[in-house]
């Protein structure tokens, strides 16, 4: 069962396999991380409907590149929290982490008081603080206000 | 390490009850004690907005310590947005002087200067956000006025939708077990909703009036504010509720022996001047606590103790 699974994608010897993606997300993530500028030459494969003992059906990305930046992982931490992000060495897993909601956010969202500095002031880092430990709320650590984390637009978009 | 104030909700109850200790010595030491303790220490009040009574009041308290004031003060809002960014000027100043005080109309820059700079700040207001010096000593002359704090029935009158002052008071005086509240406002201008969810349910009751004489029967204290003209998108409703929230001399006759009317000022009409004789002024002796507080607050956040 297992090496059916992995013929449906290249198996690699040396990446990273960002995994249990619920199904449906995993498009989702790779536009969010395609918007990085260390993902553009990486060789990337997509992997969707999986199935999965945990998910039932799940979706995969493989990128062929060494590490994957803490920002990416942020992120992604964000849309998908619950997913596993693992480093590929060998053919081997070498370590795995599975990625959480975040505590706190830093320079990835856009605060929306047009008043707060950090809209002014645009070479400020913003820093969200989640109010729960699911992140569905977080507070601008500058201006105070609370914001659903969906209504916010990140700043790389 | 150095230490900032800059929004209430950074304070624990202790650390609040500290800064009305510190007042208190502050208010017992005399003038030729207290002008010794800062000499030849600078403070800057960068004032990017206009507020004279904040600046007057922070200059106040500095020289009564015996230190010394430089900065600026924007005549208006927008003429300091042009130029130099606002961490510029912030690592320009800080190389002048000891301690910060700042007011800006941007959210978020008093956090932002405390970050950036190796000197305390001290936020003197921050658009509609936070202004922690005020609610500190609107807190000094609660319990100086009435002896305590916890327990006390506050009413508030006026603009509670909007009021910066009123929102932050209210959570401070929550953070004292001060349970009962009675809110005087008109219909569009009502205390927001998420408030009266806070804490545990059923702990905190917010009673909620349109009639400013129920509020000065009930009350320990009656904070007033400001209604705004230009809150109203309709100018007929302000002419509508703009009487019914003016206090007089008259309507205070069924007061407690004990009530104290407060007002961060400057007040437009909302207490007649006929108020201004009775024992139930507490507004000007306010503003005078408040160059007291900020003494107490330089001290503190300059590590001087009294
Ligand atoms: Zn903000």
């Amino acid at each position: 069962m297992k090496n059916e699974k992995m013929l449906l994608i290249p198996k690699i010897d040396l990446g990273i396999v960002v995994d249990h993606i619920p199904a449906g997300m995993g498009i989702k993530i790779l536009e969010i991380i395609s918007q990085y500028e260390e993902i553009k030459e990486v060789p990337v494969s997509l992997g969707l409907n999986y199935e999965s003992r945990r998910l039932g059906k799940k979706d995969l990305i493989k990128l062929q590149m060494e590490f994957l930046s803490p920002e990416i992982i942020q992120h992604i931490s964000i849309v998908a929290p619950g997913v596993t992000v693992k480093a590929i060495k060998d053919y081997k897993v070498h370590s795995k982490v599975v990625v959480k909601a975040p505590q706190e956010i830093r320079n990835l969202l856009e605060c929306k008081n047009p008043n707060c500095i950090t809209n002014v002031e645009k070479h400020v880092e913003t820093h969200f603080v989640s109010l729960g430990k699911d992140c569905k709320q977080v507070r601008c650590e500058y201006c105070e206000r609370v914001f659903d984390l969906n209504e916010l637009h990140t700043l790389v978009d | 390490m150095k230490k900032d104030l800059i929004s209430m909700e950074d304070l624990t109850l202790d650390e609040v009850k500290d800064y009305l200790v510190t007042a208190a010595r502050v208010e017992e030491a005399s003038l030729e004690e207290r002008v010794k303790l800062l000499p030849g220490r600078i403070m800057a009040a960068l004032f990017f907005e206009p507020s004279t009574r904040t600046r007057l009041s922070f200059e106040s308290a500095m020289h009564r310590l015996g230190g010394s004031v430089i900065g600026f003060a924007a005549k208006d809002a927008t003429s300091v947005s042009k130029g130099e960014s606002f961490t510029d000027t912030i690592h320009t100043v800080e190389s002048y002087s000891d301690i910060l005080v700042i007011r800006h109309p941007g959210e978020g820059t008093g956090r932002l200067a405390a970050k950036e700079s190796f000197l305390p700040v001290i936020n003197a207001g921050d658009g509609s956000n936070q202004h922690p010096t005020q609610t500190l000593l609107d807190l000094y002359t609660i319990q100086k006025d009435l002896g305590k704090i916890e327990g006390l029935k506050i009413a508030f009158v006026g603009d509670l939708k909007y009021s910066r002052t009123v929102h932050s008071l209210i959570r401070a005086l929550m953070m004292f077990n001060v349970t009962d509240f009675t809110l005087v406002a008109p219909e569009s201008l009502r205390l927001p909703a998420h408030f009266m969810r806070t804490g545990q349910p059923g702990k905190f009751t917010f009673h909620e009036t349109e009639h400013l004489e129920e509020a000065i029967r009930t009350s320990d204290v009656l904070y007033m504010t400001r209604i705004q003209r230009e809150r109203f998108p309709d100018i007929l409703e302000y002419e509508k509720v703009k009487d019914s929230y003016v206090l007089t001399a008259e309507m205070l006759e069924e007061a407690q022996e004990h009530m104290r009317v407060l007002h961060p000022l400057p007040r437009v009409n909302e207490i007649a001047y006929d108020v201004d004789k009775t024992k139930f002024a507490g507004y000007f002796p306010q503003a005078r606590n408040g160059v007291i507080m900020r003494q107490a607050i330089i001290l503190k956040h300059l590590g001087v103790s009294i």
